[in-house]
Parts: C-alpha cells; structure tokens; sequence
C-alpha cells in the first residue's frame, strides 16, 4: 500500500488532467449515493467515469496494485493513479481551496485543465513541494501521506539542486569562453593599433613617395 | 569579480590556487591554437597537442601537467582530478616533445557530461625527476607541486570536451504533454 502512495506522487507530479471543475463537483454530488461504501471508492469512481481525454503515463506498480475494489474498466482506462492520488486530499471543501489556488499553478497543462492543473498541483505540491508546500501540508491530512511525500520531495529536491548545479555550470562556460573572446579581441585591437602607429611612423621615416626601384642602368663599363 | 576565464570557469577552485599569469602557453591541436574555454571534439583532440613555452632562455625548464578535474562526470567528480599528460623538463622557447614525458597522453574520452581540460604549467628551478604516480585517477595538482616544489603554476588553460555525439547534456527534447 504505501509503495503504492509513494509512486502515485512520483507520478503524478509530470501527469495532467483535463477535467474540468465543474464536472468534478457534479460527480461529488450526484454520485454520492451509489458509490462504494467508501468516500475514496466514490471519487475513484468517478473519475473512471469522466471524461478523461489524455492517455496518462502510469506507473506498471500502480496499475497491478490497485488498494481499492476497482471496476473492470480500469486497466486499459488511462487514469488509475489520478483518482488515488485525488483521494490523499480529504474533502471537497480542500478541493475548493486548491481550486482557488490552482492559477497561477506550476504544471503546465492545456488552459482548459484548470481541474487537472490543480489536482497536479494540489498533489504534487503535497509531494514534491513547489509553490506553498506548506499551505498545503497543513490543510491535508498528515500521517501517511507526509511520509511517503517526504521520501517524494527529497528526491524531487535533489533532482533540482543537481540541476541548479548544472545550470550554474552551463553558465560559467559560457561566461568564461565570452571573456576570453572579449580579452582576446581589445589584445588584438590593441597590437593592431600598435602596429598601424609603427607602420605609419616608418613610412613617414622613410620618405612619403615609395622608394623607386632602380632597374640597372648602364654606367662605365671597365676596360678590362 | 574577477573577469579571467579561469576563476569563471572553475579552474581557480576546483585545480589551481589564484596565480599570476608569467609565460604565455600556446596549446595547438591539428595546427589549430587552443582559445581558452573552448569546447573541442574528442576527435580533434586524440593525439597530443604542440605545446609551446614562450621565450628567451632555453635554460629554464618547465612541467606541463594536463588534468580532468570532472572525471568521471562533473557533478559526480569522484576521480578528481584524472591525469592524463605529464611531462617535465621542457626547454623555454620550445615545445613538449623536448621534454620528458614521465605520463604519456591519454586522448579525452568523457562519457557522461561535460568535462573541463586542464593545462597547467610550472616553471622548474632545477633539472627535476619526477616519478609517475601510481594511477591516474585522484591526481592533486596542488599536492603535486608543493611535493616537487614547483611553487606556483606560471600559466594554465583550459578547454571543454564531450561525447563525440554529445547533445550538450540536455537530455530531453521539449514535448507537449510533459508539464
């Protein structure tokens, strides 16, 4: 179970959703009564349901351990690991809240995604910790989900401080080969300007017309 | 902040303590002279360079030292620093191939990223021998020259070096659908 949390957060970080908000609200209500005992088994439920346009990129553990009864539609659905990790948030009054916070998300998806920019968001601001990573910590339910979150955010902090180095090393490349190239070109202009002077001081030395070049010319011939 | 392409790109950090610059180092690969900071092809740099020393006084001699500081991969250098030339007792005035080579050249081969080739150069006092470490990987620079006495390095340059097919380390191409 918990391995299977641990990779949903992996997961889902790089996944979108193109749901919208709206219809995530109709499911919550309308759907409540024939749902599975379980508040989770009714959100998982739905989200089978809806309309899920993207094919999603799910993890083989995630789809041969699903923690809930799933119905058989599932594995060829795309969409197993969104609805579980849409349960790690407890309510819809959460929902909402994050909804309201999912503008100005970090994931890139469609702009008709608001539902699924805030649903990666929401998790994978509770996984991997971008945006308010606190906010969101102290709304979800803790326990569980901050271990395996933790674990999560770890790896995805370590991934970004490798990069942040990489990043800073691309650039002192660059910097360093630009610098070279600036001192190169003023020391060439320099021994450039240096030379015209001498050039020019040379000539005026030597007198301004050329010296001709004298083709042999006939003088006394010797008697011998 | 200093503007010298050595400080900016690590050289002065990771190989070298700050130096002041008093011969001028030419390294030429296939006839073409190496501009500091550049980044060259294994290929171009399999074979050994012509590594000339500027000047008028064919006594002093000098120890060239070429280092990987970013072996195996520079955000893993664990082999800091790879050596791959070592020669001493160059001429001034002349190139290496007047000197002893104590490490013969190892042609760069970097696997993974993109790794910082190092030239350094000592000017001697004395006619030294100099034994040939063990290995090459974990090669110091620094301890290097303090334990032949060497004093600070006289000039230093550096180039770039990838895979032959390398992409730059960018790994992945920008598709839509990753967020």
């Amino acid at each position: 179970m918990e391995e299977v949390w641990k990779d949903i957060t992996l997961n889902t970080f790089h996944q979108e959703r193109p749901i919208t908000p709206l219809d995530h609200h109709i499911y919550h209500h309308h759907h409540h009564a024939n749902s599975s005992p379980s508040f989770k088994g009714m959100i998982l439920q739905d989200f089978l349901a809806g309309p899920l346009n993207r094919p999603l990129h799910v993890s083989q553990t995630v789809v041969e351990q699903p923690p809930l009864p799933l119905p058989l539609p599932l594995p060829p659905y795309p969409s197993p690991a969104l609805p579980e990790t849409a349960l790690s948030l407890n309510s819809g009054l959460e929902f909402q809240y994050l909804g309201a916070d999912a503008t100005n998300s970090h994931s890139n998806s469609s702009s008709s995604g608001h539902n699924a920019s805030f649903i990666s968001s929401a998790f994978s601001s509770v996984a991997v910790g971008p945006p308010s990573p606190t906010d969101l910590f102290s709304l979800c339910s803790k326990k569980r989900l901050q271990e395996n979150t933790a674990i999560g955010v770890d790896r995805h902090h370590k991934r970004m401080i490798k990069n942040r180095e990489s990043a800073a090393r691309s650039r002192a490349r660059k910097q360093a080969y630009t610098n070279e190239l600036e001192l190169e070109v003023s020391h060439l202009k320099e021994e450039n300007a240096k030379l015209k002077k001498q050039y020019e001081e040379l000539r005026s030395a030597i007198g301004n017309p050329l010296p001709k070049r004298h083709p042999l010319r006939r003088s006394t011939t010797a008697p011998f | 902040m200093s503007r010298d392409p050595l400080v900016v790109g690590n050289v002065i950090g990771d190989v070298l303590d700050p130096f002041v610059k008093s011969t001028t180092l030419r390294v030429i690969y296939n006839n073409k002279e190496l501009t500091n900071g550049s980044e060259l092809k294994p290929s171009a740099v399999e074979n050994e360079p012509r590594v000339e020393i500027r000047g008028r006084d064919m006594r002093n001699l000098y120890t060239l030292v070429m280092v990987d500081p970013d072996a195996p991969s520079p955000s893993n250098p664990t082999e800091r620093e790879h050596l791959h030339w070592l020669v001493t007792n160059i001429p001034e005035t002349k190139n290496a191939s007047f000197g002893n080579e104590i490490v013969c050249y190892e042609s760069p081969r970097p696997t993974a990223g993109i790794h910082r080739f190092v030239f350094v150069l000592f000017r001697q006092s004395i006619r030294e021998t100099i034994y040939a470490p063990g290995w090459r990987q974990n090669f110091n620079t620094r301890e290097f020259a303090a334990l032949y006495n060497l004093g600070d390095p006289v000039a230093a340059m550096f180039f770039n070096c990838q895979r032959e097919n390398g992409c730059g380390g960018r790994r992945y191409q920008s598709v839509s659908g990753w967020t």
